[in-house]
């Protein structure tokens, strides 16, 4: 596979159940290396679209190559090479995290002493200690992290994610959050994360395809979708005073003005983008306020989202 | 769905290795498994053998202390065989946790993101029914064997069992309805959601099929030995087409929307 070739490269894929659509034609790719977040609130598709890729699911339509491979011709050859973290970690509590990661090692071809030798990544996970212990008497946390390892037991070139930190608390969160930072994308290993968590995106993702029910809203890097989709640019003026009315209508008749709202010390005004701000602060000036300060806010991640969210909710 | 076309064997005996780890690991899932054999083919037919040799005993007065179910069966030894088909009815409900098992331990998914090939995978898991059942009842079938010649020792005088026809029916016929049974269990075992379920269900089908067979070996033994020998090749035909109709219809496709 050359360099330049994509790890994942996927066009219209389009999946539904007898409950109606789960995806409805995905086009995304994924480069060499990259961590890419499949973001999206429960039942966006992301579940859908791993088990698809992974060539679990077959496809009502579409096409798809990852790692060079056809995934439902080749689902096999595609599978040795990928490895999956599952929603709910997926351990037999029948057995010691060892045994769980030992039994995977086997199946994906392992001889029984390279299989133990591989359980030493349960140290890596912070799970040594307790490899020969049942995984039933397990935190959600600890199982999630066992999971991991077992999940890079074969050094996957390519890695699925699907909510690794739902249900652990704060610190849990962390700590999985952490290990994916620094473990999951070794290598440079591919990763696609599965998240209703925008932090979580926003920390470890490169590009992030944003889902709602089962359709794309957008797809790019961080930057590339608050440039995209943030239309509004939000600039806190600080006059000493609330805005008075004449200064208001006069900052909304101004080009590329949306909204002008007077504040306890000034106004919040909504402009196109960033060149917009001098003719703000002019007319301000012109009006006979002072202007104390000026704050442009760059969007953050939480707003792209929202932004988002809103624009899927209204049917276009 | 594969490239692959030759069986894996290492991934079978993996499945097959994890399961019957886990049952050997399992108590409540163990003695029973041997309890009920060890009950039925050993420790009925000597006590029965035994006090009906002591003379005093009428069996059928012993009899009146079994279950129902039980004491038909108990009291024609040690002219029958069936018995050992009905501990084999019993092993093969066993074989409903195949998928509803995975199911309910949530490890399905898990199952299916790895490089095994949907034909081992039911392969596996059929496998993990048929080897332990059969292997069980055949051990119980040669104790039993040993209780009838001891228990019947004291009359006869020399060992009787096991003859050329009861010979077929446990090699032959025995391991036939056992793979018609898993057949049907794997298959309720992937449309259910609890191993539970999946018994209950299964059993409703496997235990008419079981009763079927008991009855039909009664008269398998009075026709002799060729009948009995083709008798066994129309189960296996039927065990064979059924797991063959199972093993196409299993898709990790269907799996997965199970899920
Ligand atoms: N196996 C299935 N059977 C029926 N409906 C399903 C199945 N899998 C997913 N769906 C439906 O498809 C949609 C997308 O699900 P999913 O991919 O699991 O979303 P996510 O992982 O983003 O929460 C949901 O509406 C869900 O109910
Ligand atoms: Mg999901």
């Amino acid at each position: 596979m050359g360099a330049s070739e994509r790890v994942i490269e996927c066009e219209a894929l389009t999946r539904s159940f007898p409950s109606g659509m789960a995806l409805d034609a995905l086009t995304i790719d994924a480069a060499p290396g990259e961590v890419l977040a499949l973001l999206g609130p429960n039942g966006a598709g992301k579940t859908t679209t791993m088990r698809l890729l992974n060539g679990v699911l077959l496809p009502d339509s579409g096409t798809a190559r990852v790692l060079g491979l056809d995934p439902w011709r080749d689902g096999e050859a595609l599978r040795r090479r990928t490895g999956v973290l599952t929603e709910n970690a997926g351990l037999d509590e029948r057995f010691t995290a060892l045994e769980n990661l030992q039994f995977v090692g086997r199946l994906r071809g392992m001889s029984e002493s390279e299989a133990r030798t591989r359980g030493a990544l349960l140290e890596q996970v912070d799970m040594g200690h307790r490899a020969d212990v049942k995984v039933q008497g397990f935190s959600t946390g600890q199982r999630k992290r066992v999971a991991l390892a077992r999940a890079l037991l074969h050094d996957p070139e390519l890695l699925f994610l699907d909510e690794p930190t739902s249900g652990l608390d704060p610190a849990a969160t962390r700590a999985v959050v952490d290990l994916i930072g620094s473990l999951a994308a070794d290598h440079g290993r591919t990763v696609v994360l599965c998240t209703h968590f925008l932090g979580e995106a926003g920390k470890l993702a490169n590009r992030m395809a944003v889902l709602f029910q089962g359709r794309l809203h957008a797809f790019g890097t961080p930057d590339d979708l608050a440039a995209e989709l943030w239309s509004r640019f939000e600039v806190r003026l600080d006059l000493g005073a609330p805005a008075s009315p004449p200064l208001i209508e006069a900052l909304v008749t101004l080009p590329h003005v949306h909204e002008a709202t007077a504040t306890d010390r000034g106004a919040i005004v909504f402009t196109s983008e960033r060149d917009d701000v001098p003719a703000v602060v002019a007319a301000c000036v012109a009006a006979g306020s002072p202007v104390y300060g000026v704050d442009p806010r760059d969007p953050n991640l939480e707003d792209v989202y929202f932004a988002i969210e809103a624009r899927a909710a209204v049917p276009a | 769905m594969s490239e692959r076309t030759r069986t894996d064997w290492t991934a079978v005996r993996s499945i097959m290795g994890r399961d019957l780890l886990a049952v050997r690991r399992s108590k409540a899932v163990l003695l029973p498994m041997l309890l009920v054999p060890l009950l039925m083919l050993v420790l009925l037919p000597a006590s029965v053998g035994f006090a009906a040799n002591r003379g005093g005993l009428d069996p059928s007065q012993f009899l009146s202390f079994v279950p129902n179910g039980l004491a038909e069966p108990i009291g024609r030894y040690p002219e029958h065989e069936q018995v050992v088909i009905l501990v084999l009815g019993y092993l093969v409900a066993l074989a409903g946790d195949a998928f509803a098992g995975e199911k309910e331990r949530k490890t399905l998914e898990t199952l299916l993101h790895l490089p095994i090939r949907d034909l081992d995978l039911y392969i596996g898991k059929l496998l993990v029914g048929f080897v332990p059942s059969v292997a069980v009842s055949w051990i119980g079938f040669l104790l039993f064997c040993i209780t009838a010649n001891l228990t019947a020792w004291p009359t006869m005088h020399r060992a009787f069992m096991p003859t050329l026809l009861w010979a077929v029916m446990i090699l032959w016929i025995a391991p036939g309805v056992a793979a018609v049974g898993l057949g049907v269990m794997v298959r309720v075992s992937i449309r259910v959601n609890n191993t539970q379920e999946a018994q209950q269900l299964g059993g409703a089908v496997v235990l008419p099929l079981v009763i079927l067979a008991v009855a039909q070996t009664t008269a398998l033994l009075l026709a002799g030995i060729w009948p009995t020998f083709l008798a066994g090749c129309v189960v296996w035909a039927i065990a064979i087409w059924l797991n063959v109709r199972g093993a196409r219809s299993f898709t990790r496709d269907r799996m997965a929307a199970r899920l």
